[in-house]
């Protein structure tokens, strides 16, 4: 630590930094790099070596189904945050600093609730005898509908636990848009609706890119949620990696899933940094 | 003859590929207040930086007291220092960053808290011990700043654009009042700013610095007056700069390439034919007929027709063509009355006016 | 501004607030099981909560495994974020990917990975085994936080130290420490709080002898038995609001400009926006859940 200080002083010497960085980098490679490197060596080794449990992946149209299931489900989810966090972030990066405030303490509130306890509070709302049964009752629908253990509940949930990183995303965007370049482009003669399509809203899509991408890479190795809320004839792929190791402990195909959904993973990372940059994505 | 009391010589300091400094070299006696003057990138950071110790000259040498400090870390180094920014720890009031020094030194609390207290007096702000630096303006921090760089008695004292942050009446201020308590301690004092008015004004001596070297060093008349390049002409004040080649040295004559003939005060040092670059301040230009005591007959005068007129209260500010170059006259108060845009003017100049600056 | 966007917007706000308060009256139900609105009330569940051993033991071995992985946190990355952000060195960027790659990795990944690595090493099933998995997963947070505050940490000070007289290691002490400290609350706040929240690995790994208490509330969830878990939750939920509350609340009561974070008195640091209420939340992203 003592060295850290004189960037300039004595030898600059290429070690000292690696020294410091040693213990956490032999941490990392011990229980980090390893372990994953463990999933992907059982996904080629159990129960035997060879790509068999690729190959049962690509065969199985079980499998496939689940996939696709998982990819749409997060690009749905990814898009119902856009569409209603938009407005949300609209609103608080538009109001008084006291309102922004207040709105921004909800949304870290929910931030920082714990994924269990939203997802509970959703079990609630939605169970059999729940408010939103009775309400739909009430209003006539009889015999009411079954919402929970539905694809419907788990996304419903998905969606109100995820949004506080698209909305968080959006307004860190718009709070540094200038309000001179809207009254600018409204003294140069564009409508309301104008400004906010020509101007605003091209200014705000680097949020929405972030916030979307944010949302879809979380949904896509979502497993509390969907394992809890959704429908077991629909799982999504981390809950049946689960399920291939808790009851049939089968985990060469657990890993090959894994490996696949790790992989689609990066590749939205990659695409995203080509793009526009990593640094930018973690806030 | 007696050693310099700060003798830089040769700095030259290279990052990657840039270079920085390109062999600087400076003596600074007892007690001097040596400003380094000259645009942003030019190397004046970096040389305090070196002097200081917080980074290490590529090569060149840097004494204090006739003793070396290539082998001495910053902390001993006992020079204070005065940041841009002022550099106030954030987490101790006034007094606690004035007393810091005295801590480091081992000096006992009582002691370092009358001292510190002392130096609040002298720079003006004695009940303000207590104050966080957040709670005080930018003025306050600076002498407070100040205060700490001053308070354990150091060696040598650098400032690094430390009033560039303040809005100009402040600015104003803190130079007379910098200047007041450096006198009153007598503390070798190096200043840094890219502002050539607080340059002139505060020091005793100017090093002008282009493009990581010194282009000149002297006092304040002497860079106004007989600056050593055209770029120190230029940085400081206001100036007409005339291209021209020597007719005869020993005359004293020049022929510049648009006002023809030009007579110098003495013998020039170059040959016949050598280029040379003749210096003329705006304000020693005058009107023909008003001047007294100077020859209306050529060299050393011109026939302009004005198209600008700058006033500026004090003085006016005409720019006018003359032998298809622009030629900058400025008249003092009354004088300028009633010239306005398009005026023919005939104009003329001492010969002690002009200053030979010698083509690199 | 229109009006519609306008009530949209509250919409949202409301879609996020009701069910974050729904859980509060769910605690103090006397329902047996979910029922809304309940039928009475009373605290029987927070008592059965605070008396049964089956969620005491989750809790205590929750709150031993969060400071475990702080402390292990810390104690690892603060030395390399110095390394990272104050050095130019030959594997820079490397060494930067490596300590933000377990961010962007899908937990059930991971969870296989430490199933099976940790059970080779006998470490499943015991706290270090899980401190060290949170301890894996909380890197990248706390090289986060903590390297945006050394970034932002103004050099000069230090410069400024030294040259009034103090050894480098005196420097680090009295100034840079010092002035870092929020920085280094929040980095290891967060470190905390991703291995008390943290749910996939343990599910996997932590089994019965040091059951967290995340793991004990999914399966108490997935049975959908027991009613205490309203009482968790809004235990969580009040924890979590005071927290965020209590340095707004601060910052009110004392009403005094707020403190940069570890910037120091620059005078640019001043013009920091002061309305932010946690200007470091967005960095909590972790492929989790
Ligand atoms: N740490 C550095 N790395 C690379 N180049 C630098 C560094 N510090 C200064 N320089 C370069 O050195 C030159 C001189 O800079 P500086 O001494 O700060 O100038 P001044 O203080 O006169 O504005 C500039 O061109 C600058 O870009
Ligand atoms: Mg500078």
């Amino acid at each position: 630590m003592l060295s850290v200080l004189n960037r300039g002083a004595a030898a600059p010497g290429a070690l000292k930094p690696w020294l410091l960085l040693l213990p956490l980098v032999l941490f990392l490679c011990a229980f980090f790099l390893v372990p994953l490197g463990q999933v992907a060596l059982m996904s080629v080794t159990e129960p035997e070596f060879g790509l068999g449990n690729y190959a049962h992946l690509t065969s199985d149209s079980l499998y496939l189904q689940v996939f696709i299931n998982t990819f749409l489900t997060a690009l749905g989810v990814a898009l119902c945050c856009l569409l209603l966090g938009y407005p949300l972030a609209y609103l608080m990066a538009q109001s008084s600093p006291r309102v922004a405030a207040l709105l921004m303490l909800l949304v870290t509130m929910s931030f920082w609730t714990s994924f269990l306890v939203r997802t509970y509070a959703w079990m609630v709302l939605l169970g059999n005898n729940g408010p939103i049964t009775a309400a739909l009752a009430f209003l006539g629908w009889n015999p009411p509908p079954h919402l929970l253990f539905t694809r419907l509940s788990s996304t419903l949930a998905m969606v109100h636990i995820l949004i506080p990183y698209m909305v968080m995303s959006l307004y860190s965007v718009m709070k540094r848009i200038d309000p001179a370049l809207l009254r600018a482009a409204e003294s140069l003669g564009a409508r309301p609706w104008s400004v906010f399509r020509q101007v605003y809203l091209p200014l705000s899509a680097p949020g929405m890119v972030n916030g979307a991408t944010l949302v879809f890479m979380i949904c896509l190795g979502f497993y509390v949620t969907p394992v809890l809320l959704g429908s077991p004839q629909e799982q999504m792929v981390a809950g049946l990696i689960g399920t291939q190791i808790e009851e049939f402990l089968d985990f060469g195909q657990a890993s090959a899933m894994a490996m696949v959904l790790l992989a689609s993973t990066m590749i939205v990372l990659t695409v995203y940094h080509r793009r526009f940059g990593l640094d930018r994505l973690w806030g | 003859m007696r050693d310099p009391y700060l003798q830089v010589s040769g700095l030259t300091k290279s990052y990657g590929s840039v270079q920085a400094l390109g062999g600087v070299s400076l003596d600074v006696e007892k007690g001097e207040f040596v400003t380094f003057l000259g645009p942003s990138g030019s190397g004046k950071t970096t040389t305090l930086m070196i002097i200081a110790g917080f980074e290490n000259a590529t090569s060149g040498s840097v004494r204090v007291g006739g003793r070396s400090l290539s082998n001495i870390p910053p902390h001993a180094r006992n020079i204070g220092i005065v940041f841009q920014n002022y550099a106030l720890f954030p987490h101790k009031t006034a007094l606690q960053n004035i007393m810091f020094p005295l801590d480091m030194r081992g000096v006992p609390a009582a002691e370092a808290e009358r001292k510190a207290r002392a130096m609040l007096d002298l720079v003006g702000l004695s009940g303000y011990g207590d104050r966080w630096p957040k709670d005080m303006s930018g003025g306050q921090q600076q002498r407070i700043a100040l205060a700490r760089a001053l308070v354990f008695e150091p060696s040598l004292l650098l400032l690094d654009e430390p009033l560039g942050a303040l809005d100009k009446n402040l600015r104003e201020q803190m130079q007379i009042e910098i200047k007041r308590i450096q006198k009153s301690l007598g503390v070798t004092t190096i200043f840094v700013t890219h502002d050539q008015s607080e340059a002139m004004t505060m020091s005793d001596r100017i090093a002008v610095f282009e493009k990581g070297r010194i282009d000149q060093i002297g006092t304040p008349q002497e860079v106004y007056r007989t600056p050593s390049t055209p770029f120190v002409a230029r940085f400081i004040g206001d100036s007409n700069l005339l291209p021209g080649t020597v007719l005869d040295p020993d005359q004293g004559l020049v022929r510049t390439e648009h006002l023809g003939l030009m007579r110098l005060p003495s013998r020039l040092a170059a040959a016949a034919g050598a280029p040379v670059t003749l210096m003329l301040r705006p304000e020693s230009i005058h009107l023909a007929g008003l001047a007294a005591g100077v020859s209306e007959d050529a060299p050393n005068r011109a026939d302009i027709s004005v198209h600008t007129v700058v006033p500026y209260g004090d003085s006016t500010l005409l720019i006018g063509r003359a032998g298809g170059a622009d030629l900058r006259i400025r008249l003092r108060g009354p004088e300028a009355d009633g010239i306005g845009s398009g005026a023919a003017l005939s104009v003329l100049w001492p010969a002690s006016a002009i200053h030979a600056i010698p083509a690199v | 501004m229109k009006l519609l966007p306008k009530l949209l917007g509250v919409l949202v706000a409301a879609f996020i607030a009701a069910p974050l308060f729904i859980v509060v009256p769910m605690s103090f139900s006397t329902a047996p099981s979910l029922e809304f609105p309940p039928p009475g009330y009373w605290l029987g569940y927070y008592a059965a909560y605070f008396t049964d051993e089956r969620w005491t033991q989750p809790t205590i071995n929750s709150l031993i495994i969060a400071f475990g992985t702080m402390a292990l946190t810390m104690l690892l990355v603060t030395p390399a974020t110095f390394a990272v952000v104050r050095h130019r060195f030959f594997g820079r960027g490397l060494a930067n990917l490596m300590l933000t790659m377990p961010m962007a990795m899908p937990h059930i990944v991971l969870a296989i990975g430490y199933y099976s690595y940790l059970g080779d090493l006998r470490l499943t099933q015991t706290h270090l085994g899980v401190i060290i998995a949170h301890t894996a997963l909380s890197v990248p947070v706390a090289f986060l936080i903590l390297s945006a505050n050394l970034k932002g940490f103004d050099r000069n000070l230090e410069r400024a130290a030294m040259s009034l007289g103090a050894t480098p290691l005196r420097t680090f002490w009295h100034v840079t420490l010092p002035v870092l400290r929020p920085g280094f609350a929040i980095s290891a706040l967060f470190a905390f709080i991703q291995s008390f929240d943290e749910t996939v690995v343990a599910i996997f790994i932590s089994g019965r002898e040091s059951e967290t208490l995340p793991r004990k509330m999914f399966e108490s969830i997935r049975m959908q038995a027991d009613p205490v878990i309203s009482v968790v939750s809004t235990l969580l939920f009040a924890a979590v609001a005071l927290v965020i509350l209590a340095p707004v609340v601060w910052k009110a009561v004392r009403k005094r400009p707020n403190r940069d974070c570890a910037r120091g008195g620059t005078p640019a640091a001043k013009d920091a926006a002061p309305q932010d209420v946690n200007p470091c939340a967005p960095s909590r992203v972790q492929l989790e859940a």
